[in-house]
This record gives structure tokens, C-alpha cells and sequence, in this order.
């Protein structure tokens, strides 16, 4: 582990003495042995603070949108595989450019769910790990212009455990027990936003549901403005979640808004042939029109 | 306040025999904000255009509701007599009760509640109307024609005649297209050379046509009166200015051999420094890097360089781009003919002596391979007897096309018209499907084939054709008599049918226009606006559009003329103003708008503050190309571009009216 530190300090302590970047974005210590916290270095004498271990589950792109963030300009960031497919669909999106950004990569072999390691867990296995994890195909981050080392070892799977298995519990029920399951799912619903507000695509400065001139979505938390939201926030993220979890990991109510995002990006995976964030250069799925679309009223 | 008047039309019966007209008028009149609310037999009339401009004038009316026909037949009409009392011309909706209510329903009761409901709609929309400015495009008058063919060649002197600058482009050596591979022409026999080659001098001779052959058109961007084009020269090797056409270089070229002429549809040779023809125009040869021997050998031969008087060859040209800007295009690109290979049972590619429709014009042909004499090609014999097969490749939807080919029937009459004329006491059998012989003296041309020169026209389709001791025996059915039949004959013409020239899929790509199934440039109208494409400013002519014989390619090319030259008759070009604007406070700049927009009409715009540093970047929509279609709207994530006339609170105040 020190190690990493070590390495990460070094690298950004260079950046900043050198002028490349005036800001690093990292993880530090958080309340507890089991919490790390998101840090943002300026100095190059307070690098020292900067961390990294299995317990860094945020994804720090999201601070790119944030206007305070911008101002800096040139800006490090530190990520995981996952985090950075975030990257790629803020590059893809013109929100973020490559000249901008330094990625400092971290190979990862997976995170321990939050909600564990808060009562104490420290063990990454298969059945600590976010479902996420157990599905990577990213633990070396895609671009990246610094690559750390993983200190920890791959993960071991039984075959026991299948990640997402309630997607295909879901398919498998009627509409009539979806429309049950989803309304007590989004009952729960106090319209925080805090899902927008942890999603590192969720960058518009007006958002629909701020929208009030029409007033398109009922802002209190009702049944019809709960689904409202929550189906809309899902369609917006069609073809572009890369499946960091950040809206889940911080809905205080916990509704499974992963569920949604898998199947979104499952559906996506088998209509169009996309995956999201795995390609800074291709044309976002519902940006493109192709005469291959599986409908033939475009020629 | 508003104060919105509601016309409810009759359409005598046609609207009101379905839909209570006169309950749509008394809910209309309860609307708050409808200060009149009248109903009258046709609108659409002068009287009925007459009561809509008194109670504009009488009222004050600040928005009117027409309950009427779909607003594609009148919506014109009422906006012209709203812009007459002074009132914006988009404060003027239409509520579509015949279309979309009394033409598709028989319950009057549930009809009339659908066209109140269609009414409200259209009342709550019009009191959120703005007032919207067409938008104002100036015009480059300028035309771009691709394709040398004969309907780009009228277009191109049409437009020339008409006092615009051209640009004709034409990817091979020399203009002429098609029809200059032809030899006699259809129903009067006037010779095509005869007929062509005057027209392809003009072009050459005209002021105000630049042409440009042995040449590509590599990009377009822009709309109507301003588009942006690069033209590819491709490097001739040949400095043209210095040219005489004198013909040394091509005499001399010892590739003569291997290389089949595209001309002469591979029945002869051509040298690898060439012009395709000898009334080619411009009479300049061009160098085919990919065969010659200077470049395939390392500069080794330079036997053209050393015949050359002026010494106009020059072996390092390099392709050339040339920028223009010009208002409209025509795209002419032309046909080409389907693969023979795929008749097997023919025994094209396999027999010598079965040929295409196009490779016995050659035959035919003074300028071609034997010089007018009909010779087969495998021995040069003058065959006795000759089988045409029409439809090969046309009207089979399983291994060909489903369309007619249109022309085949008549240049079949024709080649077995001249082959009696050429070779006396020879014998021609045609096999048809049926005759298609519309057009002017098509009939009679036909009938003479069949009657004056002894042609034996056999309704009936060939299973298979082989070889026999020098003869090429046809196996066939004779549908009429319900014989089979035997033919031994010297020779088989196939009267293969046509398809899009290749490569002008890509064209249309380039271009933006749209293309059927097949390939052929669709019309924004199939009646009504056949000459224009989808995309404004640019129009269609020829065979790129479907099969048609040369009068209509020569029509629709002076149609496209017309189309420009009347467009160009003004200096600037009026767009509708209902075009998407972006709200540039709330725009993120992701450009799903951009990617989304099939006309190309969005960009990036820089805001910058007053000292000039950049704040952000925005969405920006160019008017000109704009159509408001709304693709942008709906991708939109922050509902942040809205379409002028559509807004977004409009279409939530229609749809509040319905639930309310």
C-alpha cells in the first residue's frame, strides 16, 4: 500500500511542481481505517496526503463537471478502470478535453462495497465486492497517461455468485410485477437528486427537472413525479452509463438504480452492438444514424 | 389579452357531414381569450378568405384558428390573407378536422369531441404564438453540374444560356456520358454523335461553363445559395493548356494491347495515354497511371513524352483540388448496367458472341470497334441471325431488379431495325415479356421493327442458351402459340437493364440528398416536385433519378435549369422561420444536436466576454440549412433547443388543454 502512496505522491508532487496541472484530484484518508474521502491537492507540499486502496469506491470524474472544479484548468485525476470510462464519455461528450486532463490510472481488482466495510470489512472477495467489480473488464484503466500497479491480488470466483442476477429476475416477470416492483421501488423516492448530483455524466447545468417554464416534471415527490424522474434520469443515461454505481451507492432511500443502468446498458449491448466508455472516438449510440439500425426507415 | 378568432370549416360535406361543425364553433366560443368563433362552408374561398380578413381587421385579432384541412392544402392560403391585415403570418394555426378526424371516423358524435378537442389545442397554442421572421439567405449564383451526360450537358447550357456561371464536372476524360456510346436513337434515328457532339462543342465553347472532366467532386458542405465544394482534378499527366489533341502521344504508346477500352465496353483496346473517343471533349488525352509503363516500369518509358510537339507531358502533375462556392447543384450522375454475370443460363462472359444492349451499340456504331460493320466479336463473321432477349435483369425481382428498365424495349426495336438495315436477308427474333412503347412515335417505331424489316417478336422468356458447332442455340418458350422453341443464332444481344451509375450512393452521401432502395435520388415529390431533391438547392436530372430514354433526360435537365434559374432570379433565398434556436444560457455543449442533424445545420459557437475570453462554447444553428424538423429537439437532454412555433411550453399548453 505504501508503496502506491508513495508513487502516487511522486507523480502528482512532478505535476504540480512542474506547472503541467494546478490541480490533483485523489483520495485520502477518510473517518474511519475503512473510508477514503476525496482530497484535491493544489500544493505540491500537501501530496503527502494522497491515497489509495480497496476502499477508494468514488468516482472522482464527477468532480470535472463542477464549475469550481473548471476554473483550474489543467487538472490531474486519479482513477480506476471503471472511473475513467467515465472520462472517455466526458471526452466523447466535449465536456472534458484530453489536453486538459492527466489521468493518473490505478489498476484496480475491485472495491469493497461501502455499506460492508463501514461495519468493518476489509477482505476483497467475491462476496465483498460491488457487482460491478465482479463484472470488470477494465482493471487497467483505458487511457492514461500514469499507470499504478495493483497491490491487490485478482479476486477468485467461485461461480457461485452471479452479479446483476436480479436483471434477470426482473425479465423474467410479467409487466404487471415490474409496474408493482418498480412503483415500491421509486415510492421511496424523496426527489434528493443526490443520484444526478453523484453521476459524473449527469453534467447539464439546467436540468429538465429544473426546467419550470413548462413545468414538464412534478417537482414534489408523488407517484407520477417519482416515476417521472427516475425513468427520465434512466433514459438520459441511455447508451452512456459506464456503471461506476455512484447513484445508487448514494440514494439515502436505496432504490437499486443499478438495476435500471444494467438493463439499460444490456439492451443498449444487444440492439445497437454498444458499450459505453470503452471508446473515446465512437459516435455515442443515440448520436448516430446508421443505415445497419435495425429499423429500415432511414436509407 | 389574446384574442383569438376560430373559423370552422365545412369543407361542404366533407367535414361537415361527419363532424358537428357548429358544436365546434359554440365550444370554441366558450375558450377564454376566442373573441369570434364563426363557421362557414369553404374557408378556403374567396368569400370564406374575405370573412377571415374582416374579423382580423374588425377584432383585433391577435391569433386564428382555422378547424380545416391538413395545413399542407391551406395553411399558405391563410397565411397570405392574415399577412394582407397586417398580422404575422405564424399567428395563423390550423386545427386538421379533415384529415385527421372526419376522413377516418364515421361516429359524428365521437368525431365532433375529437375535433373540439383538436380545436382547443390549436387555441391554447396560438395564444403562445410569437411572432416569427422568415429567414433571408443570400444566394451565390453559381451552379454546380456532376455528371457530363446529356442531362447534365442541358442543365448546364440552360443555365449557361440563362447568364449563370457553371461548373460541370464529369469523372472520365471526356464529356458525353452515355449517349454518346450510342449509335442511332430512338423512334427517328438521328445518329447520336450527330446530335450530341454539337451540344458537348457548345459546352466546351460556352463563357460561362467551366468545365472540369477527368474530375471528382470530393466534399460538399453548406446549404442553398452558399454551398462549399472541392473538385478533385485528377492529375491527367497531360498540361492541358499546351494540348493540340494532335494524337502522336496516343499513337505511339506501346500499351495497346492489354488494356480493354471502357468506351467501347471492352470490345477493343485502348493505349494506356488516351482520349476515349475521337470527338472526345476536350480533345485531351489523359495518362492511366495505373497501366502505363513510364510508372509502372520506373520512368523506363517516355515514348509519348518524345512524340509530344509541345511537349505538354508531364509525368509529375499531381492531383489538383480546386475550392468554389456556388448556390445550387445539379447531380446528374447517370446509370450503369446491370451484371450480365448474373444470367448464367445466358452465357454472357462465357460465349463471345453474347453481348449487352450497350456493347452492340458499338457494334453498330461508326465510331466503334468495326466501324459500323455488324461483326461478332469471336470471329468477326457478319451474322445471319440474331436473338435479342429483353428484360434481362429488369422486371425479376429475384436475381435482377423489380423495375422496368424503361428504354430496352424501344433500343431493341431499334438494334433489330438497323441489323436488317446493315446485314440484308439476316433474321432477328425478339423475346419480350411485353412491349412498352409509350411515348411519342414509340408504337409506330415498333411496329415497323415488326412489320417493315421482318423481326419476329416471340412473347416468352430463353431457359438457356449453349453452344453448337459454331451456333449458339436458344432454348425458349413461345407463350403465345405455347410452343417450345429452338433458335440457332449467330449472335445474342441481352437487353440488359439499368441501375444507378456506382459510386453515386456515395454522392448522395456527400451531397445529403436521399436515394430509394435501388439507389436512384428520390424526389422531394414524386408528381408535384420531381426535379428537386430532398435537400434545397440541390436538384436531380437523368437516369440517376430512374430509368428514362434521352427527351426526358434532356427534359429534366432543363427542368433542373428552370428550377435554378428562377431561384437565382432573385438575390436572396426565403427559408421558413420555424428553424430550432438554442437556449445559449442553458447549453452544455454536448453537440447531440450536432450529431443528430441530418442537413448538417449545426455548429459550434464561441461566447466570449467583452474582453474577448472565450466563457463557453454553444450549440449554434445556421438558418440556411436549418429545416425544422427537430431531430436536435428530441436529443436533446435539457430541453434547451426548441424549434420557433413548436416551443416547448406550446406543446405542454396543448397538451394541458386535452386533460384539463
Amino acid at each position: 500500500m505504501a508503496n502506491i502512496d508513495e508513487k502516487l505522491q511522486k507523480i502528482a508532487r512532478d505535476l504540480l511542481e512542474s506547472k503541467e496541472v494546478s490541480l490533483i484530484i485523489g483520495y485520502t484518508g477518510g473517518s474511519h481505517p475503512q473510508r477514503m474521502r476525496p482530497v484535491f491537492i493544489t500544493k505540491p507540499e500537501d501530496v503527502g496526503r494522497l491515497s489509495f486502496n480497496r476502499h477508494s469506491v468514488q468516482d472522482l470524474a464527477v468532480f470535472l463537471k463542477k464549475q469550481e472544479v473548471k476554473k483550474f484548468g489543467r487538472i490531474g485525476i486519479v482513477v480506476k478502470g471503471c472511473d475513467e470510462k467515465a472520462l472517455n464519455v466526458l471526452m466523447q461528450e466535449y465536456q472534458v478535453s484530453r489536453e486538459n486532463i492527466k489521468i493518473i490510472g490505478v489498476e484496480c481488482n475491485g472495491v469493497i462495497r461501502q455499506d460492508l466495510a463501514d461495519k468493518g470489512e476489509t477482505d476483497l472477495s467475491e462476496n465483498t465486492v460491488y457487482d460491478k467489480c465482479l463484472m470488470c473488464g477494465e482493471h487497467t484503466p483505458i487511457l492514461h497517461d500514469y499507470l499504478i500497479e495493483c497491490a491487490d491480488p485478482q479476486i477468485s470466483m467461485s461461480g457461485d455468485i452471479k452479479p446483476f442476477a436480479k436483471i434477470e429476475e426482473l425479465d423474467s416477470m410479467s409487466s404487471e410485477e415490474k409496474d408493482v416492483f418498480w412503483e415500491k421501488e421509486f415510492d421511496k423516492c424523496i426527489k434528493c437528486y443526490a443520484c444526478r448530483q453523484a453521476c459524473p455524466l449527469c453534467y447539464c447545468s439546467r436540468c429538465i427537472v429544473e426546467k419550470n417554464v413548462p413545468q414538464w416534471i412534478d417537482t414534489n415527490f408523488g407517484k407520477i413525479g417519482n416515476a417521472q424522474w427516475n425513468l427520465i434520469r434512466a433514459y438520459h443515461l441511455a447508451g452512456r452509463c459506464i456503471g461506476c454505481g455512484e447513484c445508487e451507492r448514494a440514494c439515502p432511500v436505496n432504490i437499486p438504480l443499478m438495476l435500471i443502468n444494467g438493463k439499460m446498458a444490456r439492451s443498449i449491448h444487444d440492439l445497437f452492438g454498444y458499450k459505453s466508455g470503452l471508446d473515446v472516438d465512437a459516435k455515442p449510440v443515440f448520436g448516430v444514424f446508421s443505415e445497419s439500425d435495425f429499423n429500415d426507415f432511414i436509407k | 389579452m389574446s384574442r383569438i378568432g376560430v373559423f370552422v370549416c365545412w369543407c361542404g360535406s366533407n367535414i361537415a357531414g361527419t363532424v358537428d361543425v357548429e358544436k365546434v364553433r359554440d365550444e370554441a366560443s366558450k375558450i377564454p381569450g376566442v373573441v369570434s368563433a364563426v363557421d362557414y362552408k369553404y374557408m378556403c374561398s374567396d368569400p370564406g378568405q374575405n370573412s377571415l380578413r374582416n374579423v382580423i381587421k374588425e377584432k383585433n385579432l391577435t391569433g386564428v384558428v382555422l378547424a380545416a384541412c391538413s395545413p399542407h392544402m391551406h395553411e399558405n392560403t391563410f397565411r397570405k390573407a392574415a399577412i394582407k391585415e397586417g398580422l404575422n403570418p405564424y399567428f395563423v394555426e390550423i386545427a386538421n378536422i379533415r384529415e385527421q378526424v372526419s376522413w377516418v371516423h364515421d361516429d359524428k358524435e365521437r368525431a365532433t369531441s375529437k375535433a373540439v378537442d383538436l380545436m382547443t389545442m390549436m387555441v391554447e397554442k396560438v395564444k403562445r404564438d410569437r411572432s416569427i421572421d422568415d429567414v433571408k439567405v443570400p444566394l451565390h449564383k453559381k451552379t454546380l453540374v456532376i455528371g457530363g451526360g446529356i442531362s447534365g450537358i442541358q442543365a448546364a447550357l440552360d443555365i449557361a444560356n440563362g447568364g449563370v456561371e457553371v461548373l460541370l464536372v464529369e469523372k472520365e476524360p471526356s464529356i458525353g456520358g452515355r449517349m454518346i456510346q450510342l449509335d442511332e436513337t430512338f423512334p427517328t434515328l438521328d445518329c447520336s454523335s450527330c446530335i450530341m457532339t454539337p451540344k458537348m462543342v457548345e459546352v466546351n465553347q460556352h463563357p460561362n461553363i467551366k468545365l472540369y472532366t477527368y474530375s471528382e467532386v470530393t466534399d460538399v458542405s453548406g446549404y442553398i445559395g452558399n454551398f462549399k465544394i472541392k473538385i478533385k482534378k485528377k492529375a491527367r499527366s497531360v498540361v492541358e493548356k499546351d494540348c493540340t489533341g494532335c494524337g502522336n502521344c496516343w499513337n505511339v504508346c506501346p500499351m495497346h494491347k492489354n488494356v480493354k477500352s471502357e468506351f467501347n465496353v471492352n470490345l477493343s483496346e485502348r493505349t494506356a495515354i488516351y482520349v476515349p473517343f475521337p470527338q472526345a471533349v476536350p480533345l485531351i488525352p489523359a495518362l492511366d497511371r495505373a497501366v502505363c509503363l513510364h510508372f509502372k516500369k520506373g520512368g523506363k518509358c517516355v515514348k509519348c513524352y518524345e512524340a509530344c510537339g509541345p511537349k505538354c507531358i508531364d509525368f509529375n502533375l499531381q492531383d489538383e483540388i480546386v475550392e468554389e462556392t456556388v448556390g445550387a447543384i445539379v447531380a446528374a450522375t447517370g446509370y450503369d448496367l446491370i451484371e450480365n454475370s448474373l444470367y448464367g443460363e445466358y452465357g454472357y462472359g462465357k460465349y463471345k458472341d453474347v453481348v449487352s444492349g450497350l456493347q452492340f451499340e458499338r457494334l453498330l456504331s461508326a465510331s466503334g470497334p468495326t466501324e459500323g460493320l455488324v461483326k461478332r466479336p469471336s470471329d468477326g463473321a457478319t451474322p445471319k441471325t440474331i436473338v435479342f432477349i429483353q428484360c434481362v435483369g429488369s422486371r425479376d425481382p429475384e436475381k435482377g431488379v423489380p423495375y422496368c428498365s424503361k428504354v430496352c424495349c424501344m433500343y431493341t426495336a431499334k438494334h433489330a431495325k438497323l441489323f436488317a438495315h446493315k446485314v440484308h436477308g439476316s433474321q432477328s427474333y425478339v423475346f419480350y415479356i411485353d412491349i412498352r412503347a409509350t411515348s411519342k412515335g414509340y408504337e409506330e417505331f415498333v411496329r415497323g421493327t415488326m412489320e417493315q424489316d421482318g423481326a419476329i417478336y416471340l412473347r416468352g422468356r430463353v431457359s438457356r442458351i449453349y453452344e453448337d458447332e459454331g451456333k449458339l442455340i436458344i432454348k425458349g418458350a413461345d407463350t403465345l402459340s405455347g410452343n417450345q422453341v429452338e433458335i440457332a443464332a449467330d449472335m445474342v444481344v441481352l437487353a440488359t437493364g439499368v441501375i444507378p451509375k456506382k459510386g453515386s450512393d456515395k454522392v448522395a452521401q456527400m451531397l445529403g440528398i436521399s436515394y430509394d432502395k435501388y439507389g436512384f435520388y428520390t424526389e422531394s415529390h414524386p408528381k408535384l416536385r420531381p426535379t428537386e431533391s430532398s435537400t434545397a438547392g440541390i436538384f436531380l436530372a437523368g437516369m440517376a433519378q430512374g430509368p428514362r430514354d434521352i427527351p426526358e433526360s434532356v427534359v429534366s435537365g432543363s427542368a433542373a435549369a428552370s428550377k435554378i434559374l428562377g431561384l437565382f432570379s432573385k438575390d436572396e433565398y426565403e427559408v421558413e422561420g420555424t428553424i430550432a434556436s438554442v437556449n445559449e444560457a442553458t447549453c452544455v455543449a454536448c453537440f447531440y444536436c450536432r450529431r443528430v442533424c441530418a442537413y448538417n445545420a449545426i455548429s459550434g459557437k464561441d461566447i466570449k466576454d467583452r474582453s474577448g475570453k472565450l466563457i463557453k462554447v454553444v450549440a449554434n444553428v445556421n438558418p440556411g440549412l436549418c429545416v425544422g424538423c427537430g431531430a436536435c429537439v428530441n436529443a436533446c437532454f435539457s430541453k434547451t433547443i426548441d424549434v420557433k412555433g413548436f416551443m416547448d411550453d406550446q406543446i405542454y399548453a396543448e397538451i394541458r388543454s386535452l386533460s384539463v
